[in-house]
């Protein structure tokens, strides 16, 4: 699992859309971005290369979002294998984005749990930073 | 060519590391080697593949810098080289902090706060 925040000088309702408008997630994030923000809809995003595909799962402006992500043809990290979680606070006028990376729950299937969490077994088990 | 010993791995990048894991099989060596040393023999008797198949498994975890070979007498034994994967480590720990901290600058460019300066210049008098 992975975990990170950053503060934006800025209201959720301002940053919310950088989760759901392909126009405003492709200024961070990605170079081509294909979205259809309603749980259910298509996650579709390119970056160096890199094809990142999934679906939303909740999408409740302007404070939570939760997307499926995995890489097609990756075995290692398939489509819809992990899962992001996006929380986003007001803290005054700014704005504390939470997200965290999740693995797949335990109740998808296997074959794609065994992909991811067998690569991260062996990280979490080996590398000590 | 000197087939044998190969301790001396050259370093390698995160990509090479991930294509190499991208097999279960190759993960799955990766777990019977991480904390012990075993000969290929019973590597392969933990899998369904011929003994060749699981030779160009591990031929391929080597080229990648992952696994480490040691000849002892006419075995040769297979461990795993957990530094070869602090790269990935590294790439997957910064993808998100890397890409909020351009969300940050994305949208504190596109909405920049309008601090009222407390004394407007009201031109000369």
């Amino acid at each position: 699992m992975i975990s990170t925040s950053v503060r934006i000088a800025a209201s959720p309702e301002v940053v919310f859309p950088y989760f759901t408008d392909p126009l405003l997630m492709v200024t961070w994030i990605g170079d081509r971005v294909d979205l259809d923000a309603r749980p259910g809809g298509k996650f579709a995003l390119d970056f160096s290369g890199v094809a990142a595909r999934g679906s939303y799962e909740t999408v409740e402006p302007p404070h939570r979002v939760v997307f499926t992500w995995g890489i097609p043809e990756d075995d290692l990290m398939p489509p819809g294998s992990s899962t992001v979680e996006v929380e986003l606070v007001a803290d005054g006028a700014d704005t504390i984005v939470n997200l965290t990376h999740r693995d797949l729950p335990p109740e998808r299937e296997p074959s794609h749990l065994e992909g991811w969490q067998g690569c991260l077994g062996v990280l979490a088990t080996d590398v000590h930073l | 060519m000197t087939p044998g010993t190969d301790e001396t791995a050259a370093p390698v990048g995160p990509d090479a590391v991930l294509r190499a894991l991208a097999d279960p099989h190759r993960r799955r060596i990766l777990r019977l080697v991480q904390s012990t040393e075993l000969p290929a023999g019973q590597i392969a008797a933990h899998f369904d593949l011929t003994q060749q198949a699981v030779s160009q498994h591990l031929a391929v975890l080597k080229r990648a810098g992952i696994l480490a070979e040691r000849r002892e007498g006419t075995r040769r034994l297979y461990s795993l080289r957990s530094e070869s994967l602090l790269p990935l480590r590294a790439l997957l720990d910064e993808f998100w902090p890397d890409a909020l901290a351009r969300l940050k600058q994305s949208v504190e460019q596109a909405h920049p706060r309008t601090e009222e300066p407390r004394t407007e210049e009201r031109g000369p008098t």
